[in-house]
């Protein structure tokens, strides 16, 4: 997807032709009562959404994604900027019949059942009797709802009101699908469901916009991020350009042996200080560098409408009396690869900077198994399997059945 | 009643609501039904259209039998549709602008309204499906205390003595039209007789008012001394064709200038053209201060279809009739169901015009303030008398009755003004008055229907709308809030 999105880059014509979200300059002030500034939720913001692309909108609670996601949907008035979905108002009727959306919470009418709810909906899309029956049996059976249909929404679960609330979004063959905080609620097949379906879609030439504080999702799932604090868009980019740290170099090899490993080392010496030759497994991943983005923010002491966190995790909670030193833990990992246990806490390289030891050397130069490090092993966990993939397309076309790959 | 039974009437009103949801579909648009609709769900899911349903059928039902008619047709009848109308029309008034302030203002509030937005429905749409949704659902409601009232009047009026049930079926439960001589223009023979009588002898500017109000007073009323007649001529235009062999009906009021011990009153009435033998004489008595029916023979109108009236008075006092409230002939021109029909739709235009005013003030403000700020405004359109005052004396101070000189304050300036404005508009709403009409048996002509529809619904309600759309188009509908 990178790539195809830097070969549109080089042609600015087809670039345009294929912007589905354009903002400029956007903010947004919500005012009292009689009119006075209360909080500046958006401040001067500016992104493209291009068709195709899985883009997420990132940051804490009160950054302003889910304002930004409002006014995009044309439910708040930006105070100032340009807004043009398909290139027209978000507020016109037209652009809307385009649009699928997934608020962070289930506002659907509690006294209807799904199937009334699906149909609802439909209506206002003006779909046919028949179209609407058939998107709702077969969107019902992709949420999981279908035992569930004449049951009212009002008596559902948390998580399947989730489900719910996304068949509705898809019922009408979005070209851009909106979703504010799709996982939230579901349990973790639910999310990987969810999470398959962004991929479909995109696959299918959907153009999707996800907003979440869940950066798990996100890395899964998007080409692109912008990442927002204090209502001002403090990065923006592809993942690969965003994790990438370009002033040093990282070699991944197998596991090599310690006379390897030796000679290797001293041939970097020549040229670098021992100081700045750090040896580790690739755990930069977006976390880290999410949080750091924040926290350069917040020590610019941004003003933010939100909540502002303590950043720290009450001692009781974390069990520090108990925890070995982050070096330790580090050198472990990577001399002695262990089976990855599933929901294991990572630990970001940008906090933990281990010089050489040579014990830990030595153990790094056993012949071992495969190296399995933490992001690879966590990230064959998570990707979608081929024949997932295959399962939750097919649902897809044969609910949207239009477009061919 | 048996299961099968109840299978049929459960599919007969499936079918009738599917028929209802494809008339509204064609009508109005899938976008437009499917909010009508959802309005029907909700007041049916959440029981309201049910208990509201009970609450109605329960006050018609109850309280003709609380309440004590005088056993004449007139009189049952009249209590029975005055107290049963009123009431029902009341009830679904206050549920009406409840469920429009609650429909619109608590989907937005609850957020519902974010997802329906972001379809592609424009506001407006929104907004009239919830309006059209409220007035069906009134329309059905209404529909279903009529047909409770109107049973229950068939049926207990079989029960009154045998000359009542002539009377109920000639003359109450008829549509009857009315004829009056045309009404004279009042404020200019105030001032024709004030400007001949001061001619000679000016009065103090400052009493001209007093004066004139004294005068427009004495011409509210036609005043026949003792022993002097009154002729009234009443022009029955085309309508001579249609009333031949028909008998008519004299409707009168008189005050008298000094009461009697017996409180009524001789006149003598006379009825036909001057000269010929159908002309008919009425020698009776009459109670001050309330209306009286006396049945005029068929065909006493002359070549021209002019019937000419003379009333006599044979008392030994003055006796006044009042202009307004009419000296009027009544005469048979439609059935009562039908008239009942008409009735029940002025009715329906008032809480059409009620569900507007709750979505329009539920368009901008939350749910407890769009209830408060249209129940204020019924409450005020109800108290008009009083606003009707104010503006009669030109203040809103009062009027000292010892002194008879009205206070002033700086307010008359702005609030006389207004309250005449309010009352111009309030106008437009009272000046129909089906319950009176129906009680009293008189027609509903389906040109006030259309002057009602036109004033309240299209005019009134049209404005009311237009504001309500644009404040809700205009409205942000993601509360800051809410907002992550």
């Amino acid at each position: 997807m990178a790539a195809t999105l830097s070969e549109e880059r080089r042609d600015p014509a087809s670039a345009r032709s294929d912007i589905v979200v354009a903002v400029r300059g956007l903010s947004k002030v919500f005012k009292d009562f009689w009119g006075r500034p209360k909080a500046r939720a958006v401040d001067g913001v500016d992104f493209e959404v291009r068709q195709g692309e899985v883009f997420g909108l990132l940051g804490p609670n009160g950054s302003g994604k889910s304002t930004t996601i409002k006014m995009l949907l044309g439910l708040l008035h930006p105070t100032r900027g340009v807004i043009e979905v398909f290139g027209r108002s978000p507020r016109d009727v037209k652009t809307k019949a385009r649009i699928g959306y997934l608020p962070e919470e289930s506002y659907l009418y509690r006294y209807l059942d799904s199937r009334e709810t699906l149909d609802f909906f439909g209506n206002l899309f003006a779909l046919s009797k028949e179209e609407r029956q058939r998107r709702s049996e077969q969107l019902l059976e992709m949420v999981g709802l279908t035992g569930a249909r004449t049951r009212a929404v009002g008596e559902y679960s948390k998580g399947m009101q989730r489900r719910i609330g996304l068949a509705q979004a898809l019922i009408n063959d979005p070209d851009l699908v909106i979703l504010d905080e799709p996982t939230a609620g579901l349990d973790p097949i639910g999310c990987r469901e969810v999470k398959d379906l962004i991929t479909a879609l995109a696959r299918r030439g959907k153009t999707v916009i996800l907003s979440s504080h869940l950066l798990s999702d996100v890395e899964d799932v998007c080409d692109r991020v912008v990442i927002y604090y204090g209502g001002k868009i403090q990065a923006q980019g592809t993942l690969k350009e965003l994790l990438a740290t370009p002033d040093a170099v990282r070699i991944t090899t197998p596991t090599l042996p310690r006379e390897t490993m030796e000679k290797v080392l001293e041939i970097i010496r020549r040229d670098v200080s021992e100081d700045k030759v750090r040896i580790d497994t690739p755990t930069q991943n977006l976390e880290s560098y999410f949080l750091d983005v924040v926290e350069k923010a917040r020590a610019r002491a941004a003003e933010t409408s939100g909540v502002i966190s303590g950043a720290k995790v009450a001692a009781y909670l974390k069990g520090e009396g108990e925890a070995k030193p982050a070096t330790e833990k580090i050198l472990e990992r990577f001399t002695a690869p262990m089976p990855v246990v599933p929901g294991e806490t990572r630990v970001a390289s940008t906090e933990s900077k281990p010089a050489l030891d040579e014990e830990k050397l030595a153990s790094l130069a056993k012949p071992a198994e495969p190296p399995t490090p933490a992001k690879s092993a966590e990230a064959a966990k998570d990707a979608p399997k081929p024949a997932d993939l295959k399962k939750a397309d097919q649902k897809l076309s044969s609910l949207l059945g239009k477009r061919s790959e | 009643m048996e299961p099968l039974s109840i299978v049929r009437l459960l599919i007969r009103v499936g079918t009738a609501f599917g028929v209802f949801a494809l008339l509204a579909r064609t009508l109005f648009g899938p976008r437009i039904a499917s909010i009508i609709g959802l309005t029907w769900k909700a007041a049916l899911r959440f029981r309201l259209f049910w208990v509201i349903a009970v609450l109605l059928i329960g006050s018609v039902i109850l309280l003709p039998i609380v309440i004590k008619d005088d056993g004449t047709a007139r009189g049952f009848t009249q209590i029975l549709l005055t107290y049963t109308l009123s009431v029902v029309t009341a009830l679904l008034g206050l549920c009406t602008l409840w469920l429009s302030c609650g429909t619109l203002a608590r989907d937005i509030e609850e957020n519902q309204m974010q997802i329906v937005a972001v379809k592609p429905v424009a506001r407006w749409q929104i907004w009239l499906g919830k309006w059209l949704g409220l007035v069906t659902l009134n329309a059905v409601l209404l529909a279903v205390a009529g047909a409770c009232i109107f049973s229950l009047l068939l049926w207990r009026g079989q029960k009154l003595p045998a000359n009542q049930q002539r009377i109920l079926r000639e003359e109450v439960l008829v549509a009857r039209g009315s004829l009056k001589e045309a009404k004279p223009d009042i404020d200019a023979e105030v001032e024709r007789i004030f400007r001949e009588r001061t001619k000679d002898a000016p009065v103090n500017p400052a009493n001209a008012e007093v004066v004139k109000k004294q005068l427009r007073e004495a011409l509210k009323v036609d005043v026949v001394r003792p022993g002097y007649a009154r002729r009234w001529k009443i022009d029955l235009g085309l309508r001579k064709n249609f009333l031949r062999d028909q008998p008519l009906f004299l409707r009168l009021k008189l005050y008298a200038a000094s009461t009697n011990e017996l409180g009524t009153y001789a006149l003598r009435i006379e009825a036909g053209p001057q000269d010929s033998p159908e002309r008919r004489a009425i020698d009776r008595t009459f109670a001050d201060n309330a209306f009286h029916e006396i049945r005029i023979p068929p065909n006493l109108w002359d070549a021209a279809g002019v019937l000419t009236i003379d009333v006599q008075n044979r008392d030994r006092v003055a006796l006044a009739f009042p202009i307004e409230d009419g000296f009027e002939v009544l005469y048979r021109e439609a059935g009562f169901a039908l008239n009942f029909a008409r009735g029940l739709f002025i009715i329906l235009c008032w809480l059409a015009l009620l569900a507007a005013i709750g979505l329009a003030a539920a368009s901008f403000l939350s749910f407890p303030v769009a209830t408060f700020v249209s129940a204020s405004l019924m409450l005020v359109a109800l108290s008009s008398g009083t606003l009707a005052s104010a503006v009669e004396a030109g203040t809103i101070m009062g009027v000292n009755e010892e002194s008879g000189e009205a206070g002033k304050s700086v307010l008359d300036y702005v609030l006389i003004p207004m309250f005449k404005g309010m009352l111009k508009v309030f106008q437009l709403v009272q000046g129909f008055s089906p319950i009176d009409a129906l009680s009293t048996g008189r027609s509903i002509e389906w040109t006030t229907i259309g002057v009602a529809f036109a004033q309240i619904v299209l005019l009134l309600g049209g404005l009311v709308a237009l504001f309500g759309i644009v404040m809700f188009t205009r409205r942000e509908l993601a509360a800051a809030s809410t907002q992550a």
